[in-house]
């Protein structure tokens, strides 16, 4: 390897590997290097030490009391399992989500054609031609918690309609991917299918929307490559997510 | 970092190896402000920084055994693995960060470092333990200066940095290298 016994490459590279320029396949191959190499690592130390000092003049930020809680969950039961579940995004505004719910529900009736035309007056009682349908609003997982997706599905359909209120287009080669998040924690979500490439269009699910969705109060979407995630759980950062209510 | 400081938290990093739970909070509840304060610049998103701080938490418990003073200041071994957390997470799809990143954003928090602004000089050269790199960074030309700040402080890359301060890649890249080597030359001879 062109590296070795070039120590003025190697410092150059180790120098650009702690400020943080040295990017993409370049970065992964000097971390396998550095794995494996000691005096390597020695020079990256000295980097870190020459730069490190620059953080001392960043603004500290508190960082608020879910982040020990979460910390402490991961490490104290000595499992350290690190995951998905566990993530912090995932679980941020949880308790947030409900607010607006009647508003979007509103919405997404109304999107729905040609079932329900109206929007019900009396909430107790159904209106007449209403179907018995799964609801699902999803709002951003960042500031703002923005309506972003809304889905629907009759009880008995196999397919999910979907409207993609503001989640903007998939980075390219990318797209977006709808999970179903089980009630009980720890267990790993489930892909529901990817999004279509258009506004409105629909999900074709693995069974009826009884079978498919009744396990799941809530729906998240993350951003994977192209034809989905290949570990059958989410890699990408999940971006919207909310709940997935019975409508009947 | 005083010496003193820099015991304490030696001695906690190695409580922590000994999976001393209370020493571990101490430790967070000493460093994590500063932690999330560098993420939180290189991220832009509380919500993304704090999730980087406690992966890099978990990561800083279970390989506390690993630390060696001899090697890294406990601040400085921190840091790093919170910067480089970050810089991963970067590669990521940038959707978001992208859309946050747009010229329309009127209070970009680049202008801050981008400009001929003094800012966080100052504020190093204030630090006892910061006031040789900021001595060093003075004395860099002003180009040089801007690009190491812009990729320390806001983990940008060549290409974004190119971008946002309006010179081709290669004239960047070289800023960047000569920038570095100056400032390996110059904390070398004080």
């Amino acid at each position: 390897m062109r590296y070795r016994n070039n120590a003025k490459l190697q410092d150059k590279l180790a120098a650009e590997y702690v400020l943080g320029t040295l990017r993409g396949r370049a970065r992964l191959r000097f971390q396998a290097w550095l794995r494996d190499d000691a005096a390597l690592r020695r020079t990256v130390a000295e980097w870190e030490a020459r730069l490190a000092p620059m953080a001392a003049a960043v603004a500290e930020v508190s960082p608020p009391r879910r982040v020990w809680r979460a910390i402490e969950s991961r490490i104290g039961t000595g499992a350290a399992k690190s995951g998905f579940w566990e993530s912090l995004a995932f679980w941020r505004g949880w308790g947030l989500i409900a607010t607006g719910c009647a508003a979007a529900l509103i919405g997404a009736l109304a999107l729905q054609k040609p079932q329900i035309v109206e929007v019900p007056q009396v909430v107790e009682v159904p209106v007449r031609g209403m179907q018995a349908s799964y609801i699902a609003i999803l709002h951003a997982t960042q500031e703002g918690q923005k309506l972003v997706f809304v889905a629907y599905a009759p009880r008995d359909s196999d397919e999910l309609w979907v409207k993609n209120v503001a989640l903007g287009d998939a980075p390219a080669a990318h797209g977006y991917e709808l999970w179903g998040l089980p009630a009980t924690a720890g267990e790993p979500p489930r892909s529901l299918g990817m999004l279509p490439k258009v506004e409105k269009g629909t999900i074709k699910l693995a069974a009826v929307a009884d079978q498919s969705l009744k396990d799941f109060p809530a729906l998240a979407i993350s951003i994977e490559p192209a034809g989905g995630s290949k570990t059958g759980l989410p890699t990408g950062p999940v971006i919207a997510k909310g709940d997935c209510l019975k409508f009947w | 970092m005083d010496p003193a400081q820099n015991k304490l938290l030696e001695g906690l990093l190695t409580a922590c190896a000994r999976r001393d739970q209370a020493a571990f909070a101490r430790l967070y509840q000493l460093t994590a402000p500063k932690l999330l304060g560098v993420a939180v610049r290189i991220l832009r998103r509380e919500d993304w920084a704090e999730e980087v701080l406690q992966d890099c938490f978990v990561s800083i418990w279970n390989h506390a055994g690993s630390y060696s003073a001899g090697l890294s200041a406990p601040m400085t071994w921190m840091t790093s693995i919170v910067r480089n957390r970050c810089l991963d997470w970067l590669r990521r799809p940038k959707l978001e960060v992208v859309l946050e990143r747009s010229d329309d954003d009127a209070e970009d928090p680049l202008d801050e470092m981008a400009s001929e602004d003094p800012g966080p000089l100052d504020r190093l050269a204030r630090l006892a333990d910061a006031r040789a790199l900021a001595d060093c960074l003075g004395r860099l030309e002003v180009k040089q200066r801007q690009a190491i700040m812009l990729a320390f402080y806001d983990g940008l890359s060549h290409s974004e940095l190119a971008s946002h301060m309006r010179q081709p890649l290669g004239t960047v890249k070289t800023w960047v290298r000569r920038g570095l080597e100056r400032l390996k030359g110059c904390l070398g001879s004080v």
